[in-house]
């Protein structure tokens, strides 16, 4: 069955489901798999977000990422998980999943190849910006940790 | 509320992690922390305010906002923190139970313009396990609606109406293949909509005030931030003493936590999670250091128990 692009979400799925009925008329045990997946695109299953939802949601996961939120997009993957599973289901969301699971590994790249860089060259690669840069320096000179409630 | 979350989660988180890094000497450069702690608060704040973000993301947040806001909490002197303790207990017992309590008269409010109460809070759902056969649970999300008209089954239909709207469209025909499918596949679409068929296993949908424990329509367990904090804060200011008095103060949260749902259960209304749990614990806690460290160190230096 093909998906065509039609008035609502609504009609696709009652297709879709009415072809599962169709296919499993009398007792038969259907798996859970089956079942679940086609329907929810969320890693919550029944109690996550409808496929229109999660168009949206996808989208804009997708496009706050952009504000150095590699994290954001992460969550984005983790979320929509059965898209990347069952990717062939979910045309319209499965665009904004991948690209956020590209953007999060190149970010991840870039930040982690900085990190190690800085601090496995230390001292000896950097000279002595290395102490005006790391962390517990920058704390010391700011007092950052002096101050409480 | 947001930038107050966010106040939390940056500049207390970040100051706990600054600590930490100076602790044990993380050479990590301050731009990379800074990238890494904005990702951070930046998630956790989106993650509390959407309400339809991943569960277990949200639940992973408030823990760790109640972690950070006891951590701070902990740095008051000792009787102080024990007074605040015992007054809170007190205060959220009546602030919920009598009848002009402020915490009540919230909540009743809240009920009667079908809203739900804007605060932090954590919501336990429950376990669907595959396997569990003719307990079928409705999981609507949270929306708890209190159980105002007589008639079961509109009050039922108005449920499922106003909670997820794209199920509601394939109620027909899902009410039809529940005849044909075995039981064991429940917690699906199919669970949603046999909620005309059951019976009063479900919904004591009652509502929850922000410091107290309630049960959400879904049989969730909705439990207020507060109570998670003030329970590490005992917890915590239990722990700068010894380790018997953390282990007793821990299973006696516990344990009045239980009893606290217990009661729960029996009395389908919101109910302060505060009182039980933090008097046993200070009890717990002052009987533990005044008698009971005593007895155990002697029995250990006398190698008589261990």
């Amino acid at each position: 069955m093909e998906r065509r692009e039609s008035a609502g979400e609504e009609e696709e799925e009652g297709r879709r489901n009415e072809e599962r009925v169709n296919n499993t008329r009398g007792i038969i045990l259907r798996d859970q798999n089956n079942n679940r997946e086609p329907i929810w695109p969320t890693i919550d299953g029944p109690l996550g977000l409808s496929e229109d939802e999660s168009l949206s949601y996808a989208r804009n996961f997708f496009k706050f990422g952009f504000f150095l939120l590699p994290w954001l997009w992460a969550l984005n993957c983790f979320y929509f998980w059965p898209v990347l599973r069952h990717s062939p289901s979910f045309p319209r969301i499965r665009r904004y999943v991948f690209g956020s699971a590209i953007g999060f590994v190149g970010f991840t790249v870039l930040l982690s190849s900085w990190a190690l860089t800085f601090s496995i060259g230390g001292e000896h690669l950097f000279g002595p910006v290395w102490g005006k840069l790391v962390m517990y320096n920058v704390a010391d000179r700011f007092g950052l940790t002096g101050a409480s409630i | 509320m947001g930038f107050s979350s966010f106040v939390v989660l940056g500049f207390m988180g970040g100051e706990i992690a600054v600590i930490l890094v100076q602790k044990f000497s993380v050479p990590i450069d301050c731009v990379t922390f800074l990238v890494l702690l904005f990702n951070f608060a930046v998630v956790g704040v989106m993650s509390i305010f959407m309400s339809k973000m991943a569960i277990l993301i949200t639940q992973s947040y408030l823990v760790v906002i109640g972690m950070l806001v006891a951590y701070w909490f902990t740095l008051l002197p000792e009787w102080t923190t024990w007074a605040l303790l015992v007054a809170m207990a007190l205060y959220d017992l009546a602030a919920v139970l009598l009848p002009g309590g402020p915490l009540r008269l919230l909540v009743e409010l809240a009920i009667s313009r079908d809203e739900e109460i804007p605060a932090l809070v954590y919501e336990a759902r429950p376990i669907t396990n595959n396997n569990v056969g003719p307990m079928q649970r409705v999981v609507e999300r949270r929306s708890w609606k209190g159980r105002r008209s007589a008639d079961p089954d509109t009050a039922e239909s108005s449920n499922a109406s106003s909670s997820l709207g794209v199920l509601l469209s394939s109620e027909d025909r899902q009410n039809e293949t529940r005849v044909v499918i075995a039981q064991e596949s429940q917690v699906s679409g199919d669970s949603e909509l046999s909620a005309p068929l059951i019976p009063q296993e479900m919904v004591q949908s009652e509502s929850w005030p922000m410091d107290g424990i309630g049960l959400g329509s879904s049989g969730a367990i909705k439990l207020g931030l507060g109570d998670f904090i003030f329970y590490s804060v005992l917890v915590g200011r239990a722990a700068m003493y010894d380790f018997m008095t953390v282990y007793a103060c821990y299973l006696a949260i516990i344990a009045g936590l239980g009893i606290t749902l217990m009661l729960l259960a029996f009395y389908q209304k919101a109910l302060p999670a505060l009182p039980v749990s933090i008097l046993l614990g200070v009890v717990f806690y002052f009987l533990t250091r005044i008698l009971l460290e005593i007895f155990v160190v002697q029995c250990s230096v006398n190698l008589f128990m261990f």
